[in-house]
């Protein structure tokens, strides 16, 4: 009976048991889904949702920039942040000692930056350290490392961390500095096609949510490379140029200089050398070149007066309104009252009889003021508004001046304007400006928009810049018409502008500079525009040179440095010589 | 009744024998709940390797688009203006001059106008994760169970 009694007591306990442990499990189960489901939970999971993740911005490799064959002139290169993590810092004393022995810092005040970190985990040495400048001391970071794991022990260099990022890179240096501009450590373009397509060099920033977790594998969005520009630059042209322009400016004296070279047809800006140029891999010496930034590229951003090869616009208008005709005969008494003041030659003497072909082979600013008062100052001013005089042309680089044509109307144009404007006085032009109106005189009358873009690569695919008109200032014949003038009035005398074996038209122009109000004769803007092949121009050139010591005058400098450099052009752009060419042509 | 009584008796099962039915239901519930666990403990190891090597690929493609930058750029140093004529006076070249040049007719010869940059081969398309690789088996189970049914009949047999 007793037996019975404590089975069944056992029995009894048994159960108890049997049935309070799945009770505590339900109870366990319960009390789980309760707290998963409660509205306290979904509090906590929102929380840690806001830690888990981490908003994170990509931005894109900046876009290179390549000349029109395809020579890279802005690139992209590794640079390193070299710095100590705290926490896993093993020996400060070596780390200071390697790190400032190798990168050039100084070992105290490197030391005393590991030992008081301010609170931060990450202290940064040296910024923007080039992969050579980096490579003895990665080299001594894997020997230590290497030696140290095989002692199982801690390298004495643990912590050191090199952190890479990418640094514009500029190969060529000084090369068309002036056309490029410059990216600085702010992320910025300055000057330039740096400035200009800034935003399309730097592309599109992507922001995206990434896990904190690093064993979870987070979607990092793909972000596309900023676009890469091609420039119509000819990268050898562009470096003869420079060579030649650095030339001229010791053989002549001159303070600065500015030679463009463009093809009239399309506007396609080939070379564009301007002096002083920055070495753009040491951008941050800006200020040792430059004291304004419209000195950064004079060929676009300096305003000037041009003197005589703005006659040339002058006798375009009195070609296309028919006010003269080549063989109209002025006589030069050397000078004219215009406005009741008295204008002179250069020279100061009459010239006598002469067509409109000698007033511009010597220059003659009578026969220019002369040809202006005739067209009257409606018609005149009219058609320097249609060259472009006085806005800017729309180049495609950053800084660019609009220039100055006073018109009447204006409180500071006087009637004498009408007179000294013919010739180019009392006028303010940029080079570019010059260039851009002479095109319509080169191109049948149709003026190009000069530019640098030759295309653009996105994605894989290129797009190219087609030509883009600025107008049409006069009609295709006075255009020819005054390049068949200008090319005589050149091989009339004998000008040194003259290119062997092939025929070309220009102009001088030489400006005195105007010093506290008054001309100083012994100071000169010396230019010359000029282009050629005179019946298929392929190229066009502008030399400008400041205040030149050695002359003053244009034929003298500009002449000779256009010829040089049209010779290198021909050579280079694979243009033959007129004999050649016309013997291809009959064929 | 006497008979009914038997007749229950006779057809029920032992009490030890109900006893290890339900501990065997119990034993199997257990296993399949051991079974999933370590499935999923296996796609969320799984899950989490391939998360990091994901990450180191995605370093190195880094670093390779960075070596790739660098080499461009020390390939274009290398082959600059001013290198490349200091190197052909070196080998005494010096620059041609006009009146030395010779031209020859070639029918047929254009000029080449300008570089071409243009990719021939086409984009890479984007790399994505695919969600094998993100998605937790409760995740996976919830998406199953939400996306709508498929019918089995929807192919048309010839």
């Amino acid at each position: 009976m007793k037996e019975f009694s404590m089975r069944q007591e056992y029995a009894w306990r048994s159960m108890l048991v049997t049935a309070f442990l799945p009770l505590f499990a339900l109870i366990v189960l319960g009390q789980i889904v309760r707290i998963q489901v409660s509205p306290e939970a979904q509090i906590f999971r929102d929380q840690a949702d806001n830690y888990a993740m981490v908003k994170k911005t990509f931005y894109p490799e900046r876009g290179e920039i390549y000349d029109r064959d395809g020579h890279l002139l802005a690139g992209n290169e590794t640079v390193y942040t070299v710095g100590v993590n705290i926490p896993d810092m093993a020996d400060a004393s070596t780390i200071a000692r390697e790190v400032s022995g190798k990168l050039g810092l100084d070992y105290e005040e490197t030391y005393q930056k590991l030992l008081n970190p301010y609170g931060l985990v990450f202290v940064p040495l040296k910024n923007f350290v080039r992969s050579d400048e980096l490579a003895p001391l990665k080299t001594t970071f894997e020997q230590m490392k290497k030696d140290a794991a095989a002692a199982y022990q801690p390298s004495p260099l643990s912590g050191l961390e090199f952190q890479p990022n990418l640094q514009r890179s500029y190969p060529e240096n000084e090369l068309a500095s002036n056309v490029i501009g410059f990216f600085n450590r702010d992320s910025r373009g300055n000057f330039g096609v740096e400035e200009k397509y800034n935003d399309l060099l730097a592309g599109t920033p992507v922001d995206a949510w990434v896990p904190q977790d690093p064993n979870r594998a987070g979607e990092i969005p793909k972000v596309p490379d900023g676009t890469t520009l091609i420039l119509t630059i000819d990268r050898d042209l562009q470096a003869a140029v420079e060579r030649s322009l650095d030339q001229a400016l010791q053989d002549y004296g001159a303070d600065n200089g500015t030679v463009i070279v463009m093809n009239p047809r399309t506007g396609e800006i080939l070379a564009m050398a301007t002096t002083p140029r920055l070495n753009l891999n040491e951008f941050w010496k800006y200020g040792e070149y430059f004291n304004q930034s419209y000195e950064y590229n004079p060929a676009i951003s300096m305003q000037y007066e041009p003197g005589s090869v703005f006659k040339i616009l002058t006798m375009a208008a009195g070609l296309d309104t028919g006010t003269v005709v080549p063989s109209t005969i002025y006589t030069d008494t050397g000078s004219i009252v215009v406005g009741d003041v008295l204008i002179q030659n250069w020279d100061r003497r009459p010239w006598g009889p002469q067509d409109m072909i000698g007033c511009l082979q010597h220059s003659l600013n009578v026969c220019h003021a002369w040809l202006s008062t005739a067209m009257g100052q409606d018609v005149f001013y009219d058609y320097m508004q249609r060259f472009g005089i006085g806005r800017p042309t729309g180049v495609d680089l950053a800084g660019e001046t609009p220039g100055r044509l006073k018109v009447p109307g204006d409180l500071d144009w006087y009637p004498v304007d009408l007179g000294t404007n013919a010739f180019g006085q009392g006028v303010a032009v940029s080079p570019i400006q010059m260039m851009m109106a002479a095109s319509a005189i080169a191109n049948n009358g149709r003026m190009v928009t000069p530019h640098v873009l030759y295309g653009m690569v996105g994605d894989g695919r290129q797009v190219n810049i087609n030509m883009e008109p600025a107008g049409t200032p006069i009609r295709p014949e006075p255009a020819h018409t005054l390049s068949e003038m200008l090319a005589i009035s050149l091989e009339n005398e004998a000008s040194l502008a003259l290119v062997p074996g092939y025929r070309v038209a220009g102009k001088t122009g030489t400006a005195e500079i105007p010093v506290n109000g008054y001309y100083d004769s012994s100071q000169t803007n010396v230019s010359f525009i000029g282009w050629g092949p005179v019946d298929d121009p392929q190229f066009m050139i502008y030399v400008w040179l400041e205040r030149p010591s050695a002359s003053i005058w244009a034929n003298d400098t500009a002449a000779p440095l256009f010829s040089e450099v049209a010779q290198k052009v021909v050579i280079l752009l694979n243009i033959p010589p007129d004999a050649v060419r016309l013997q291809v042509a009959s064929q | 009744m006497i008979n009914v009584t038997h007749l229950t008796h006779a057809y029920r099962q032992a009490p030890w024998r109900v006893q290890r039915q339900w501990a065997g239901a119990f034993l199997l519930g257990l296993l399949a709940l051991a079974m999933i666990s370590a499935l999923y403990l296996d796609v969320t190891a799984q899950a989490a390797i391939l998360g990091r090597e994901i990450q180191y690929l995605r370093a190195d493609t880094t670093d390779i688009e960075h070596a790739n930058a660098d080499l461009q750029t020390r390939l274009a140093m290398l082959s600059s203006a001013d290198s490349m004529e200091q190197r052909a006076l070196a080998l005494g070249f010096r620059p041609a001059k006009a009146g030395e040049m010779h031209y020859l007719v070639v029918p047929g010869y254009a000029r080449p106008t300008g570089v071409s940059l243009a990719n021939t081969n086409p984009p890479a398309s984007a790399p994505s994760t695919p969600p094998e690789y993100t998605q937790s088996l409760l995740e996976w189970v919830a998406a199953y169970l939400q996306q709508p049914a498929s019918g089995v009949a929807g192919g048309v047999l010839p």
